[in-house]
Parts: C-alpha cells; structure tokens; sequence
C-alpha cells in the first residue's frame, strides 16, 4: 500500500532533486504493477516497512513490535488518510485561489490564509457605519464594503454586490466605504467623484460607469469622471470634484481601512465577519442566509 | 594478523563510518592495493596485450600475463592452466556446455550448488546433450563419500560440485569426490567461488580437473575470474567463445585454434580486471591464507554462537563451525528475511543479503524455501562487529515474539 504513498511524495521530491528519481521510477513500477493486478517486486514496500519499523525502533521497541504485527493495517490507514489530505489539501487550494478562504463560501479560519499572512478572521470590523449607504439602517445585519473603484477585483465582486442588494434589500443595511489603492491611478478622484454623484442622487448609476469603464478611469482620470457625470445630467459635479469637499472623508475612511487591517479589495464585513477578495460578495451572501435563518 | 591495519587498506571503511560488511559471499571489498593497480593500468598503460608491439602494449602484456603467473601461484597451478574468464559463472558454463559428451553423457551434482552449476547442467539435459545424477544430501547440507560413490558411476563424464557453498558456507569433501571421480574415469569440476578465497587452494594437490573463481569474491575487481584446468583436461573442450587471439591460423576453409587457455580468450580482454585481481592474489597471500582462513573460523564460531542465542533463530546447515567458512544462512521466527536485512542496514548499518542466494533446490532442500537472511564474513570482519550484529538480532528478534 506504501508505494501509492510513495509514488506521490517521491513524485514531488524528484522534481527538485535528482537523488529521489530512483526511488521514484520504483514506486511507479510498484503502482504501475499492482495496479494491473500483479505482484510488486520492486522490494520499495519492504524496504519502507524495515525502514519504518526501524525507526520507530528507535523511540518504542514494544511500539515497533505493535506496529509490526499490526502493518498492513497501519499501512492501509495512512495511505487511506494521505490521500483524504490530499484530496482536502486539493480542495483548500482551489477555495483559496477562487474565495480567498480554503473553507470556501463559508468562510472561517484557513490555515493558507495564516501561512501568507492573510487572514481574515484576524481582521477588525470598523467602529462606525459612515460611507454611502443603502437599505434599512434599523436592520439586524450590516454589510460594510471597504472597495476601490479602479480595482479589478472590486469590478468582479460588483454584479455578486449587485445581487445581493437585491435579494435581501431591506433585510440589512448596506455601507460602502471608499479604499482607494494607492497602487491604482486616479483612486481617490474616483471615490471624490462617486460621491459628487451621490450628492446628486445618481451614485449607484454612477457606481455603474465607474466600474464598466475601469480602465477608462484608470488611464484618463478627470476628463473620464466628468464625462461619466454629462452622461448622468449632473448639474454640480464640477465645483463638488473641483472643490474636493469629500477628500477628508475619503481620507479617514480609508485610514479606518487601515486600521481594520485591510490587506485587499474588496473586504466585506458582514456583522464584523471579514470576506476578501473577488467573491467577497458570494461569501457575504451565504453568510447573511444564515444569519437570517436563525 | 591486525585486522585494525587490514581494515586501513579499504577506503570504504573511511568514507562509510560504521558500516558493517556482512556480504562478502556476494562480493567483498576492495583495498586500496587493487585499486591502485586497476588506477596504474588505466593511467599509465592503458594498452591491449598480445596484439600491438609499442611500448605500452609491452607493457600490457607483460603485466596480464604477470597476473596470470600471480593467480597461478595462488592456487598452486601452472600458467598455462590459467584462463581468464568473466566471473565463475562463464568458467562453469565453459567446462559444461563444451565438454565433450560422446563416449558418457552423464552429468553429476548436488542440489546444493549454486544455480551457476545447475542451469548449465539443465541446459545441456534439455537439449539432449547430457543425463543428470544427483548426489543426495540431506537436510544438514552434508556432502557424505558414500552419496558420492552412489551417484558417480562409469556412465559419468563430469563431476561439478562446490568447493563450498554459498548457502550454508560448508565445504565438499573435495579430494574423496575427486577419487571417487577419477575411479570411475570422470572429470571434476569445481566451483571455487566461495572456496578459494577463503582457504589455502591447491590446485594440484586437490586432484580436480577445473576450477572456476571469480575476481570480486576474493577482494578483486567485477567482471574478471579464472578457470583453471589441467593441460589434459582442457583437451576435452570443445571452443566456446570464439573470436580475436584464439586461432593460429585462420582460412576461409580451416582454423587452427591455439591450446588452451589462449583458445579460450576470446577478444580483448579485461586487463584492469585481471592486473586487479593479480593485485588481489598478492595482497592475501602476503597476509596469508592459512591466517585468514583461521581468523574466518574463528570469526564462524561467534556468528554461528551470536545467531544461536537469538530466541527463535534458526541456521542452516550444520551447526558445527570447524565445517564451516565464516559464513550463514538463517531465519528468525515471525520476521521476514528481507525484513531482517533490511532493517539491520537501518538501524546498524550492517549489511546482509536475504533471498534464495541463487540456490533454490539448495534451499529448499534443507527447509528454507521461502529463503533466509545470509551473514557472510571476510579477513576484514570483527568481534566487535558480530557483536552489533548479535545486539541489532535481538531487538529484531522481538518484533516476532
């Protein structure tokens, strides 16, 4: 059973040391063997059981007896158990890549998240509620968006956003707050000119444009925004942007941003518990379906 | 004999720190004595001999054949009753299978012997060539002159047995098969793999027709042995392999082949290997093989003592050391051979073979048919190594208790 075990861990030893290759074409003659219902003759699954034994040998004699006695069973166990973590390793690794969480939708503590230093259960949730808002502010459960305009992985969580406002519409209380990513040309005059709209009662049509022509904004800033805002029909968007009446808010709401501990948008905070990433919003809405099935 | 300085000579000692040798009926180990005669000739003359006359082919020459003179001496032979061969194995299946079998076609032997005998044996029965006779031997591993005398008859024409087996490292009673042979008008072929380089072999005392040995049993390289054999016997063969250097004369209609044992040289041969074994014949006999094959006894009986004590154990062949080289075959209760060497490598870097030692009807024959873990010791072994190899037994021993 051992060589299906080494097969794998010999497998990725090889590809960084010539050394394993050996030991490797063993156990795939092994596998290639028993898998076409022949006997291994290679002698790996017999040099890995001495070789086990004698270490453990080493720590428990009377362990090592058991553990003898008893091989075929431990073998079958472990190899059965390596390939369960394989599999839930696997599986880690594809809610990771796609979530931003190995537990996927569903959120919680993700080891991954821990190892590159990203975590979102180590985020906090802000202290206020300030930003623009939607929804019944009396409801059980607040959604914050900490987003960026210009960012690509706001714009993809934008349509799960979108859904989510409609589902649940008055059953919470939603808050966007401006992060603009310094790393992003034009950020914070987006977010200045998202708000002159909102000024205006169009900032989710204008929200709109913002994401459909991101790179548009990204690469020609002010004449991009105001010509989003001629589209619109608003009449004081111009002395609202000239000004730049909305840049102190904009700057503490990031600044709270930072002291959240944001590492990346968007960020969703649902009743405190932090989403990341481009299916932020998926995450969120499985969450709020359960705080509102309780 | 010091076997502190002895042990100086082999590098792998000091480039393996704590690695215990017990293998050495598979091949032994090299001193620093061969190796830098294998190292002259490939650096300094690396020439073919017997063929070209300049100056480094001279010298090629010269020292091949001084290699010759060297093994020759070693088994008490002539020269010229020295041919070189791969290993053991080619030197038995050269008498064998070229042996002529016109007048008598009968081959003798035991189920003791290393398959080297056997198959070529089996080979000529299956092809018509040859009948078999076997000698009996019971399930001590014991060669007795009475099963010889059974088994051996007129209708004989070749008596191939070992020297000493690899099995169980017991010795055939050599000299009284080689009466009983020679009575019966027979020709005797020995397998020296396991005897020559164990103990004082003299060719012409022993009475034999041929010997086969092989180079890496007795601390030479891989890849070159020796069949000896008696002018007169060799008279009885026909050529094996032919080719290069084994023919006077060569027309498009008749070829004169040379005597043996140039008629048996076919193509160039492994200089390196044969100037490395000459070097290996020099370095036991200056030792001394009355030494070695005293220490080896000696060394027998405390393997033999140090397997015993181990509850469970099981050894085969006789239990009598004097009648043994240093050398057993065993199985411990409940532990797989292979488990067995594999894990005193693990834990005590002792190495073991375990198997059927390319001797199956041997093995079965005395029980162990599922085979057994092998210790094989050399002049280079210690007490202080048996005495590891006693300690790691008997934690193994416990897996099975």
């Amino acid at each position: 059973m051992l060589c299906y075990v080494a097969l794998i861990v010999l497998g990725i030893m090889s590809l960084f040391s010539a050394k394993y290759r050996p030991l490797f074409k063993r156990a795939l003659k092994c596998v290639f063997l028993k898998a076409t219902l022949r006997p291994c003759d290679t002698g790996l699954d017999e040099e890995l059981k001495a070789q086990s034994i004698a270490g453990i040998m080493k720590i428990s004699p009377k362990a090592a007896s058991f553990v003898n006695r008893h091989f075929q069973i431990f073998s079958t166990l472990f190899t059965i158990t390596f390939f369960l973590s394989m599999i839930f390793t696997a599986q880690g690794l594809y809610n990771f890549y796609l979530y931003g969480n190995c537990n996927g939708l569903e959120g919680g503590f993700c080891i991954y998240s821990g190892i590159i230093g990203n975590n979102p259960s180590l985020l906090k949730p802000p202290a206020d509620l300030q930003g623009i808002t939607y929804g019944n502010q009396s409801a059980n459960i607040t959604v914050v968006e900490f987003g960026c305009y210009v960012c690509p992985y706001t714009r993809a969580a934008e349509s799960d956003i979108k859904s989510l406002l409609a589902k649940y519409n008055n059953t919470i209380y939603f808050v966007y707050k401006p992060f603009p990513l310094p790393g992003h040309n034009n950020s914070k005059e987006a977010a200045l000119a998202a708000y002159c709209a909102n000024e205006e009662g169009k900032y989710w049509e204008y929200r709109a444009l913002l994401f459909d022509n991101q790179q548009d904004v990204e690469a020609n800033g002010t004449a991009a925004l105001t010509g989003f805002a001629s589209r619109l029909g608003l009449v004081n968007f111009t002395a609202c942007y000239s000004s730049g009446k909305y840049m102190p808010e904009i700057q503490k709401l990031a600044e709270q941003g930072v002291s959240c501990g944001l590492y990346g948008t968007p960020t969703i905070f649902v009743n405190g518990q932090a989403f990341v990433g481009e299916n932020a919003a998926k995450q969120a809405d499985t969450r709020i379906g359960q705080l509102l099935s309780k | 004999m010091d076997i502190q300085k002895i042990r100086q000579d082999f590098p792998i000692f000091q480039k393996r720190q704590g690695l215990v040798y017990f293998d050495s009926a598979c091949t032994t180990l090299k001193p620093r004595q061969v190796l830098e005669a294998q190292r002259a000739y490939n650096e300094e003359y690396s020439g073919c001999a017997g063929r070209s006359a300049h100056a480094i082919a001279r010298q090629t020459s010269d020292a091949f054949e001084a290699a010759r003179e060297k093994v020759a001496k070693f088994v008490n032979a002539k020269p010229e009753s020295v041919a070189w061969t791969r290993n053991t194995t080619e030197g038995l299946n050269l008498v064998i299978r070229s042996l002529d079998y016109s007048k008598r076609n009968k081959i003798v032997t035991t189920k003791l012997e290393h398959h080297s005998v056997l198959l070529p044996i089996f080979e000529q029965r299956r092809r018509g060539i040859a009948t078999t006779g076997i000698i009996e031997t019971g399930k001590d591993g014991v060669v007795t002159e009475e099963a010889c005398a059974k088994a051996i008859d007129r209708d004989t024409a070749l008596v191939a047995i070992h020297h000493t087996t690899n099995t169980t490292g017991m010795r055939s009673p050599i000299e009284k098969i080689v009466k009983i042979a020679h009575d019966n008008g027979a020709l005797v072929l020995i397998d020296g793999a396991q005897g020559v380089p164990h103990s004082k072999f003299d060719f012409q005392k022993s009475g034999a027709d041929f010997i086969a040995f092989s180079g890496h049993k007795m601390l030479g390289p891989t890849g070159v042995g020796c069949l000896v054999g008696k002018p007169e016997a060799f008279e009885n063969l026909d050529t094996f392999i032919v080719g290069g250097e084994t023919i006077e004369t060569v027309e498009m209609d008749k070829v004169v082949f040379m005597k043996a044992p140039k008629r048996f040289e076919a193509g160039i041969q492994n200089y390196s290997g044969a100037i490395g074994l000459g070097a290996a014949c020099d370095y036991l006999s200056k030792i001394g093989m009355g030494d070695i094959e005293a220490h080896e006894r000696k060394m027998a009986a405390e393997l033999i003592g140090a397997i015993s004590s181990i509850p469970g154990s099981q050894i085969y062949g006789t239990p009598d050391p004097a009648k043994r080289c240093g050398l057993a075959s065993f199985n411990l209760k409940g532990v797989d051979k292979h488990q067995v060497a594999l894990m005193c490598d693990s834990m005590s870097k002792i190495a073991l073979r375990s198997g059927l030692f390319c001797a199956q009807p041997g093995m079965e024959s005395m029980g162990a048919g599922k085979g057994a873990v092998r210790a094989s010791l050399y002049l280079y072994n210690t007490p202080e190594e048996i005495k590891v190899f006693k300690d790691t037994l008997e934690k193994i021993a416990k897996l099975g208790s």
